[in-house]
């Protein structure tokens, strides 16, 4: 088991963003997490790999580095490609000195190619297109070989044709690693094409636990609202 | 209340940010490629504005008070007298008003800048711990750097001085010059270069937390960068207030 996460519960300021929620992910297998924005699905990821703490609940997760790429990037904008990628390597107390230059040029060479961007290594991130920099933080969260990936709103401000880029990237970097991952989105392409399965937050609870393809058959009343983009339904945007 | 709330957290998070620095240093986990970067920016960037500052204020100084020494017959104790104003106070703390506004207000605002497009999560997510990544290095280029501009400037500061003399008064370059030397102490020196450090490493700390605090968007980037200014010049007046009262009361 990679993700284990029972009974999770965090509020801020008195109110309830995730009100006792349980879900598994196992290794090599996607969840995608969907909901209205301020749902608390990116609360989830940032619980996942301890940026925020828990109010009550367990997490637990194979062992490992849990990396997360960012909804926009979060690249270093005063570190060129190369250096944003082996940031870890350099940076980290257990990993430092144990690469060799020589040796960090290859480990980054290699994660480049992973995602489509070989010979980029000397480019600022602000040189970088959108869809470049996304796929350079891929590169960045997968340096360390983590066990589980989390992926907050990847296809976020891109194209479609980039879009979709991106998703392809995400089945190809699941497949290469094998961890467990979980994608939050709005997007129903994403949710197709990368996730084996789902659930959909509404005021802090999981209103549907399913596969893409049993929300797609819209029994659920609340899948039926996502997937049909309607207004009237049990959902109601939290003012 | 707010205003109390926000006092008391803004101090706690630059004392309790400051001994995890200070815990780092000490034990030596410095990166020194960073460190070098840092340096250059705390020191070369910095030193036109600040040679300007000390320069000019000492000109300013200089031209009110040299006329005035002379036509009193004190115009032999002219350098004595901007030699001791500039390296017990105009040199450090002028120059620490033109490193704030250099160098603290690009730190604040860089390290909200980093803090508000989750760069400074992601650094975290990487397992990095961010006071040691981005504080250390900052901090001890302050606690390096600073002397050495405030040296510098408070020489420019007075040969401008002597410049001044010459040109406003009958005094010669060399009346002005052989009484510098009679106007500085090793005692005033040492002091001058500790407090300087105090102020550079205070200046860069009080930049680097306000920084880390911030929240929001731009709105947050600004008020994190005017705080950061703010705290940094009433720091070092404080500083500068205790370095009084200790050494020459």
């Amino acid at each position: 088991m990679s993700i284990k996460v029972r009974n999770l519960t965090k509020s801020f300021d008195g109110k309830n963003v995730l009100d006792n929620i349980s879900f598994e992910v196992n290794d090599g297998e996607t969840l995608a997490i969907v909901g209205f924005s301020g749902s608390g699905k990116s609360t989830v990821l940032k619980l996942i790999c301890g940026l925020i703490e828990k109010d009550s609940g367990d997490i637990i997760t194979s062992e490992g580095d849990v990396a997360m790429v960012f909804q926009y990037s979060a690249l270093f904008d005063s570190l060129n490609v190369a250096d944003n990628i082996s940031f870890a390597l350099r940076e980290r107390r257990d990993l430092k000195n144990k690469y060799s230059e020589d040796e960090l040029k290859k480990i980054v060479s290699q994660k480049l190619e992973l995602v489509g961007l070989k010979g980029i290594e000397r480019k600022f991130p602000s040189e970088l297109s959108g869809g470049m920099q996304k796929r350079v933080s891929f590169a960045r969260a997968i340096v360390t070989e983590p066990r589980t990936i989390l992926y907050d709103e990847p296809t976020a401000g891109l194209d479609p044709i980039s879009s979709t880029l991106i998703e392809d990237y995400i089945v190809r970097l699941q497949q290469e690693t094998n961890a467990a991952s979980i994608v939050v989105t709005h997007q129903m392409s994403t949710i197709t094409r990368t996730a084996n399965k789902l659930i959909m937050l509404y005021n802090g609870k999981i209103v549907f636990a399913g596969t893409p393809e049993e929300m797609l058959r819209q029994d659920n009343e609340y899948t039926k609202q996502f997937v049909t983009a309607s207004l009237d339904g049990p959902m109601h945007m939290l003012s | 209340m707010r205003e109390l709330i926000d006092f008391l957290t803004t101090f706690g998070a630059i004392v309790e940010n400051g001994l995890l620095t200070l815990k780092y240093i000490v034990t030596f986990q410095i990166n020194f490629r960073e460190l070098m970067d840092q340096c250059v920016r705390f020191g070369i960037s910095s030193l036109p504005i600040t040679l300007s500052i000390v320069g000019m204020t000492s000109l300013i100084v200089t031209s009110q008070v040299a006329s005035e020494m002379v036509k009193q017959g004190g115009g032999n104790f002219v350098g004595l007298l901007i030699s001791i104003l500039i390296v017990r106070e105009v040199g450090a703390i002028m120059s620490g008003f033109a490193i704030i506004s250099m160098i603290g207000s690009s730190l604040a605002s860089e390290i909200a800048t980093m803090r508000v497009t989750e760069q400074i999560d992601a650094v975290r997510v990487l397992k990095v711990d961010p006071i040691r990544y981005l504080f250390v290095p900052r901090v001890l280029s302050g606690i390096i750097m600073m002397p050495i501009i405030v040296v510098i400037a408070s020489a420019f500061g007075i040969i401008a001085g002597g410049v001044t003399t010459a040109m406003t008064t009958e005094l010669g370059y060399r009346a002005y010059f052989d009484s510098v030397w009679l106007g500085i102490y090793m005692k005033d020196l040492g002091v001058c270069l500790l407090k300087s450090l105090c102020f550079g490493g205070t200046i860069a700390l009080i930049s680097c937390a306000c920084g880390y605090q911030a929240t929001g968007g731009a709105k947050g980037v600004g008020l994190a960068t005017t705080k950061a200014v703010v705290w940094s010049f009433v720091a070092i007046v404080i500083w500068d207030m205790i370095f009084a009262i200790a050494f020459f009361f």
